[in-house]
């Protein structure tokens, strides 16, 4: 799909939680991030996180200077699902 | 980054999983494509948004979960969507977050906000919405891609930000 995209001359950046995958693919631009899958913007109600993983995106579409350039964002599944538990125990959600 | 501090995926051996489930199901390609260049700043630049999370407007028709070779429709998701005017239809991967913040994997007020910011130029007047399990490549990349394709040049995207469930 980006292929096609990048075609008709719309830069592309995606988002990966498999690496595996990517690496068979080769997408033009792509972020890993070592992510549950279903949940590659993060966690429920972290908005901060959710934005900075768009962020991180948005730069890697910018910046990036070859084809099939995987970018890899220091971020953890332990560290987001800590803080998605603290800010639902803050929001008073289960 | 080198070979060996890559972070490690969640769940291990995917396409290798799948393909020897669903032997020719999945895209393996030895090529990269030429990239296109963005000729404008972010701050002026309209972005889509397209996923594979089978995430669409209550009301439309639903994405066929169960046919046993694919759906190789799409939806349009019109970007000034709010989550309770959308719904999921797909099967394949853990909803538990997007069904308290669907955000998580179709996060539409984060962009809603990013346009308002400025720090994109805007958003298209539809995002773009599949479901991914498709077991026949081909159709997914002459027929799907293509046609998704077509619908975000229409749309006059500058950008497009893509994310695979």
């Amino acid at each position: 799909m980006q292929r096609a995209l990048e075609a008709r001359g719309i830069p592309t950046v995606s988002l990966s939680v498999a690496l595996d995958v990517t690496e068979q693919i080769k997408p033009p631009r792509a972020v890993f991030l070592p992510f549950m899958m279903g949940h590659h913007f993060g966690v429920p109600y972290h908005k901060e996180l959710q934005r900075r993983v768009i962020l991180e995106a948005l730069d890697h579409l910018v910046d990036a200077k070859e084809s099939g350039e995987v970018k890899f964002p220091p971020l953890s599944w332990a560290k987001a699902r800590k803080e998605g538990i603290a800010i639902k125990k803050a929001l008073d959600i289960k | 980054m080198t070979e060996t501090s890559k972070p490690r995926q969640l769940r291990s051996d995917v396409w290798q999983t799948v393909n020897e489930r669903y032997p020719g199901s999945m895209i393996s390609k030895e090529d990269l494509v030429p990239l296109a260049s963005l000729d404008k700043p972010l701050s002026e630049a309209k972005l889509t948004f397209i996923s594979s999370a089978g995430v669409q407007p209550v009301g439309t028709m639903p994405f066929d979960t169960v046919h046993p070779v694919g759906d190789y429709t799409f939806r349009k998701v019109p970007s000034d969507s709010k989550p309770e005017d959308l719904e999921i239809h797909q099967l394949k991967y853990p909803t538990v977050g997007a069904i308290q913040d669907l955000n998580v994997i179709f996060p539409i007020e984060r962009l809603q906000e990013l346009a308002a910011d400025g720090v994109i130029g805007g958003l298209t007047d539809n995002f773009f919405s599949f479901i991914g399990y498709n077991m026949d490549p081909e159709q997914m990349e002459l027929k799907l891609a293509e046609d998704i394709a077509d619908a975000v040049v229409k749309d006059h995207a500058d950008i497009a930000l893509l994310c695979p469930a």
